[in-house]
């Protein structure tokens, strides 16, 4: 439903100089810079899939969505959106998407979200069934059926973006961009976003495209990830095996028996792993993978264990290192 | 059409609805706009006490020609101008995306979505003196003719519109367009004179390339002077083709849009 071909988008941005001698040269004499938000990118998403859009601030994941959304043009490459191209801005490709920014607001702020929504089954032509319809099983599902009819500006956070959220998907989307839909919001908000959106991708299986900053997030809805760096696709997979791929290390953890003496020959952690915590209660150390077992082993050996664990790193600081690793380095 | 003028519909809805909220700014606006039409109506009144003439025109003319002008200022006031004067901000800001991904035309969308419903009254207000300034003239005018003058004055309200627009384009590529309003503003009271009193290039610029004449003046000037099938042709020619430009110039501007970092 989605596929970009070697999209790509440069920017020209002017240099000034600090300062107000900076200020002045620059009103003379400009200089220039071209910045590569984007590099060459392809990849595909399908009918349901939910695929996360994932890198650090500037990395080029919300001009992506710009330009798949038909938003800005590309400055390079092709791409097709439900077999239309997006920058066109075919009424036929613009009704079957939808567009939520967690950092802009589309509604209007002095009107109560149900008089918004009549304009948009206005701009999309939604049957009055089908809206009535659709309105009330969105609105049941993130539980905003009494805010209906209060000011838009007078709403929580929260109940603003599930506003948003129904304002997007009114005319049933078959594809849809979710640019930080959960950004700024409270855990319980954050939470009860994620559970709809995996109920509404169950009911109606749209393809879509999620970007944001919290892992939560990724992890809760996504089971493939596009990791982009510095405007470049640096991982295109599943979600599960970025583990496998990028995490070389396990954590072993032991809680000691309190009070039971600890042998006096029990060696150096230190040759077992990187050692995260030692103490008369707990021993954590991050080993290699092809290590666990003699750790393992000689940490059952060596101290009063009544407890072993041995866990995968955790997922978002692999994302992470991967994100914030130069285009030179091993993440 | 059907579907554009529910959508209209929708937006007058919105702005009655807001505009009542705020009583005090509802009533202040309508207040401001009377002192406004007193002040330029006293001006020529001022100036026709020292000359009977005025690029041709007497008093009881010019008092048409400026009522005319209210008139277009004051649908101008009503239908377009918020939405001109925020339209840079939405390109600058980004939050002309939300717009750009709607099934309806982009251009539509921000040219009228906000219907200033407190200069509402100010319309019927400028409609009176409009219906008043003619009813007053001493002169025979006929009805063909007013009709054909009111009808010129909408086609001079949507001319005035695209001036705007054209105008404030350049801002997708400039990115500031506060230098390009004040010139517009600037260039403004050469639409809100009788285009009689100027001469040559001024003129020519004044009913062609920036056709502020074009809006109220010339108009006016048909209903003086008789209809003349080559002034009704220009007037639609150059509003038809200012438009025409302004749709490519729109087109390459969409193009360039590099819209905002969220």
């Amino acid at each position: 439903m989605i596929r970009a071909d070697r999209l790509s988008k440069t920017f020209r941005v002017h240099k000034k100089a600090p300062g107000f001698v900076g200020s002045v040269k620059s009103l003379f004499r400009r200089e220039w810079v071209t910045k590569h938000a984007v590099r060459e990118v392809s990849f595909h998403v399908g009918e349901g899939e939910i695929v996360g859009l994932v890198g650090a601030n500037g990395a080029g994941k919300t001009t992506i969505v710009k330009m798949l959304a038909g938003i800005i043009h590309p400055t390079s490459g092709d791409s097709e959106v439900l077999g239309f191209r997006p920058w066109e801005r075919d009424n036929r490709f613009r009704r079957q998407i939808a567009l939520v920014m967690g950092q802009k607001q589309q509604l209007w702020w002095d009107l109560p979200a149900a008089d918004c929504f009549l304009l948009l089954k206005e701009i999309y032509r939604i049957p009055d069934a089908a809206y009535r319809e659709r309105l009330d099983y969105l609105a049941t599902a993130l539980e905003v059926t009494k805010e209906l009819n209060v000011q838009i500006r007078r709403l929580s956070l929260g109940e603003r973006m599930k506003m948003e959220l129904i304002a997007a998907l009114l005319h049933a989307p078959r594809v849809v961009f979710l640019d930080e839909p959960t950004i700024g919001l409270d855990l319980t908000a954050q939470r009860a976003i994620r559970d709809f959106l995996l109920k509404y991708r169950e009911d109606h299986r749209p393809a879509m495209i999620l970007t944001s900053h919290y892992m939560e997030d990724i992890e809760t809805l996504c089971e493939r990830l596009l990791i982009i760096r510095e405007g470049e696709i640096v991982y295109d997979g599943r979600l599960d095996a970025v583990v496998a791929n990028f995490a070389d290390r396990k954590l072993v953890t032991a809680h000691l028996r309190a009070g039971e003496p600890i042998a006096a020959s029990n060696g150096n952690l230190a040759d077992l792993g990187d050692v995260q915590e030692a103490n008369e209660r707990v021993v954590t150390l991050s080993v290699p993978r092809t290590q666990v077992a003699r750790a393992a082993s000689e940490i059952l050996r060596r101290y009063p264990v009544a407890d072993l664990t041995i866990e995968e790193a955790d997922i978002g600081v692999i994302i992470e290192r991967i994100m914030r690793a130069r285009g030179d380095q091993k993440p | 059409m059907r579907r554009y003028l529910r959508i209209y519909a929708n937006f007058l809805r919105f702005s009655f609805s807001r505009a009542m909220a705020f009583r005090l700014d509802f009533f202040f606006r309508v207040g401001m706009d009377a002192i406004w039409y007193a002040v330029h109506l006293a001006f020529f009144w001022l100036i026709y006490r020292h000359t009977p003439l005025l690029g041709g025109w007497n008093f009881d003319q010019v008092l048409v020609f400026t009522s005319g002008f209210f008139f277009i200022d004051a649908i101008n006031m009503t239908v377009f101008a918020n939405n001109i004067w925020s339209f840079p901000v939405l390109v600058n800001s980004g939050e002309l995306d939300a717009y750009l991904v709607r099934p309806v035309s982009s251009l539509f969308f921000i040219s009228v979505r906000d219907f200033a419903a407190n200069s509402f009254l100010n319309l019927i207000m400028a409609s009176g003196i409009l219906a008043w300034a003619i009813a007053r003239y001493p002169g025979e005018l006929g009805v063909v003719r007013v009709v054909v003058y009111v009808a010129l004055l909408l086609v001079g309200t949507f001319l005035g519109y695209v001036i705007s627009m054209l105008f404030l384009v350049p801002v997708f590529w400039m990115h500031n367009a506060s230098g390009l309003r004040e010139i517009r503003f600037a260039i403004g009271t050469y639409g809100e004179r009788p285009h009689q009193i100027f001469h040559g290039w001024v003129r020519t610029v004044l009913v062609t390339v920036v056709p502020l004449a074009l809006c109220a003046s010339v108009p006016a000037q048909v209903l003086f002077e008789g209809i003349t099938p080559a002034l009704l042709l220009h007037v639609v020619g150059v509003t038809a083709a200012l438009f025409l430009a302004f749709l490519w110039i729109w087109s390459r501007a969409l193009r360039a849009y590099a819209s905002a970092s969220s």
